[in-house]
């Protein structure tokens, strides 16, 4: 018992000082914020309870940054998932050169994002963007890509896939590289084809990976700020300004309390994605 | 035993260690790469003429993120920085939040030369209830650039009104696109941004209208003026197409800036950064360029929205004498003529206006010393930011053709409207 209880403190204490530290005590800190109308031009602090709250969601921008968000998580989420698994089964093959293509298939991953939002940026430019120039030549348009609500989630949703299909194609190579030969060998002499083999034998074994890819990858996109920092701010009118930009904006401004509510709101949308997953994927089950 | 002690004193190192021995004039200062190492050699002659050591904190470029990086220990009362750069649009947030030291007493003693800087700038930015907070070190307003070789071949004048711009541009953008098919009359900035309610502000002032009179917290953004000017900026872009239909999606300072440079534009309403470069000797457009004040309606007075950055001393500053050392010595004669001269800036105090070596270098100062007479500047209440910020959405929304004009600035008018009253229940 006593020893017991001397491993657990050694081997988990350093972690639940951390997350306390880095994890816990910021989100606690911000709820707490949350609760005060706490703006640096007003005379003093004035607790004002879930008041916040209540305006949040009266704001029609709030409820628009949060229908943003999550309309770009699932779509972005979606094709990264689609791509990267596609992606993993590749590059998971015995072919020439397929040591190459797997470094290469990281480059995007290791690019900073900044880096790789500026690029796309570039890309999908009116005047002089790559995008533009091929359309010009084949069609004889052009676009103005961002320019409306729409047009701008999809430049932002390729961009955020650019970037980070790789990173879950790692994931999910990892996870395929687990999965036992023999399995598909006795799948073959049973007649099953490419798909069947892929839904009852690929996909059940890699569960626990695709969730956790899922996972990082949900928790990410509902986060995202710099990538549409750099390619819209936000824009046209505010159409793609998500949680955590619409709560930086606040910052900004100096009303530290409404913008703490507006985090506090995108820290439950993540959570109970996170919950969610957790559950539906009975992670527990699959990892023992 | 002794790991623990090992771990504790780990831990200690960890979290006192770092603290700082002696503590030293801060200066943050941030700015386009050349303008920040000019400021490394002011700093320098400073600490030379003062014998005071400086630690000198650079910034990025972005505006938002230099204001990041003040507002950060301003909020904590952190003692440093104790000097800075503010951007005009912040001098009235970070006054009210009473992070900025009033400088009167300093200015008494020191017989400081108030009188030298531009008054209405004074007035307007730096004048607090509690005295004055901050100085003008440079002065910015919106002008116009336009081509003068094409003005004269097509035989216009420099336009007076918005009325002129048109017909110029429309006439002139037909005869360039035949060789130049992405010639377009007029370029400014519309992307969503602070720039944005720069020029929003220069087409309502330069009709006659306003965002009303917010010292008295009355908030009139909904009124006729203003939506003929919002229709107007509008019709630039969808009706007249003499701004390219990426004007709210890309134009900031430098896009327009490209544009205009690599020959693409004939007019251009940029801020006076842009002349030395478009002078430069790669420039296309080099000895083609002329600058006036910017168009009004008719029967309006033109309106140059006012720019620049001012520098303040913070109230959490425990160096706060030699701070003021360091805001006269930049805010002096020789200091501002030297800003003048090898950044090109405009500085706060008049007097470098007339000095022969400048205007020698600079013919270009004698148009922006008369277009600062028709400076506008951005409201100065503490709220300001966060007018912007919801008006840019609602100003954004009519350029892009989302919302009709009238309906985004009364949209705009109510949002503000409730947030203050959320702040005063």
């Amino acid at each position: 018992m006593n020893r017991n209880f001397k491993n657990l403190v050694i081997f988990l204490g350093p972690l639940v000082v951390f997350v306390s530290l880095f994890a816990l005590i910021p989100v606690i800190g911000t709820f707490w914020i949350s609760l005060f109308r706490d703006v640096s031009f007003l005379p003093e602090k004035k607790f004002v309870g879930i008041s916040q709250y209540v305006k949040l969601f009266r704001d029609g921008q709030t409820l628009r940054s949060i229908w943003f968000t999550f309309i770009f998580a699932l779509t972005s989420v979606f094709l990264e998932m689609l791509l990267g698994v596609m992606a993993a089964l590749v590059i998971n093959e015995n072919f020439r050169g397929r040591n190459v293509l797997r470094g290469m298939i990281l480059i995007p991953w290791a690019i900073p994002s900044v880096v790789g939002a500026r690029i796309w940026q570039l890309i999908f430019r009116y005047d002089y963007g790559a995008a533009n120039y091929v359309l010009r030549g084949v069609f004889g348009i052009h676009i103005n890509w961002t320019a409306t609500p729409l047009g701008a989630l999809c430049v932002l949703v390729v961009a955020d896939a650019w970037r980070t299909t790789s990173f879950v194609a790692i994931i999910i190579l990892a996870g395929l590289q687990t999965v036992p030969e023999e399995l598909y060998e006795q799948g073959r002499i049973d007649g099953a084809d490419l798909f069947k083999r892929f839904f009852h034998i690929t996909l059940p074994a890699i569960k626990p990976v695709v969730i956790v890819a899922l996972l990082f990858r949900t928790i990410d996109a509902l986060r995202v700020f710099d990538i549409l920092y750099i390619i819209t701010n936000g824009g046209p009118s505010g159409a793609t300004t998500s949680l955590s930009l619409y709560s930086y904006q606040y910052f900004l401004m100096g009303d530290f309390g409404y913008g703490s509510a507006v985090s506090v709101i995108l820290f439950l949308m993540a959570f109970l994605c996170s919950l969610f997953y957790l559950k539906a994927g009975r992670f527990r089950e699959a990892v023992s | 035993m002794k790991t623990t002690f090992i771990a504790f004193f780990i831990l200690v190192v960890f979290f006192f260690g770092c603290s700082r021995e002696e503590s030293q004039l801060t200066f943050s200062v941030g700015g386009a790469p050349n303008e920040v190492d000019y400021w490394e050699t002011i700093i320098h002659e400073f600490e030379e003429a003062e014998n005071v050591q400086v630690n000198f904190l650079r910034q990025p470029t972005d505006t938002d993120q230099r204001r990041q990086g003040l507002v950060i220990p301003l909020k904590a009362e952190e003692d440093d920085p104790d000097v800075f750069l503010m951007d005009v649009a912040w001098v009235g947030q970070f006054s009210t939040s009473g992070w900025l030291e009033p400088l009167d007493a300093f200015i008494r003693k020191d017989g400081f030369q108030i009188d030298a800087m531009f008054q209405p700038v004074i007035e307007q930015v730096d004048r607090s209830p509690n005295g004055i907070i901050a100085l003008p070190v440079y002065l910015d307003c919106g002008i116009l650039y336009y081509r003068k070789d094409l003005l004269e071949k097509y035989g216009f004048d420099i336009p007076e009104t918005w009325n002129d711009l048109v017909k110029a541009s429309e006439k002139i953008q037909g005869g360039e696109r035949g060789n130049n098919p992405m010639f377009f009359g007029f370029v400014w900035q519309g992307a969503q941004y602070e720039g944005l309610m720069c020029n929003f502000l220069e087409y309502i002032s330069s009709n006659g209208g306003s965002l009303g009179d917010l010292g008295k917290k009355d908030i009139t953004i909904d009124r006729k003026e203003n939506e003929e000017a919002l229709t107007f900026m509008r019709d630039l872009i969808h009706t007249y197409k003499i701004s390219p239909p990426n004007t709210f999606t890309e134009m900031k300072e430098e896009e327009v800036r490209h544009a205009f440079q690599s020959g693409n534009a004939l007019f251009e309403r940029n801020w006076p950064y842009a002349w030395k470069l478009h002078q430069s000797d790669a420039s296309p457009v080099k000895d083609k360029v002329g600058i006036a004040i910017l168009p009004a309606f008719a029967g309006c007075r033109s309106a140059a929205a006012l720019g620049g950055w001012h520098i303040g001393i913070s109230r959490f500053s425990d160096h706060k004498e030699e701070a003021w050392k360091l805001v006269s010595f930049i805010m002096s004669y020789d200091a501002q003529k030297k800003l003048a001269l090898n950044l090109g800036w405009n500085p706060g105090r008049k007097d470098i206006y007339q000095d022969a070596e400048v205007i020698n270098k600079k013919p270009e100062m004698d148009v922006l010393k008369s277009a600062l007479a028709y400076a506008v500047a951005r409201p100065n209440v503490p709220y300001y930011s966060l007018m912007s910020s919801i008006l840019q959405r609602y100003i954004h929304a009519a350029i892009s053709g989302e919302m009709a004009p009238g309906e985004a600035l009364s949209g705009a008018q109510g949002d503000i409207q409730k947030t203050i009253d959320s702040y005063h229940e």
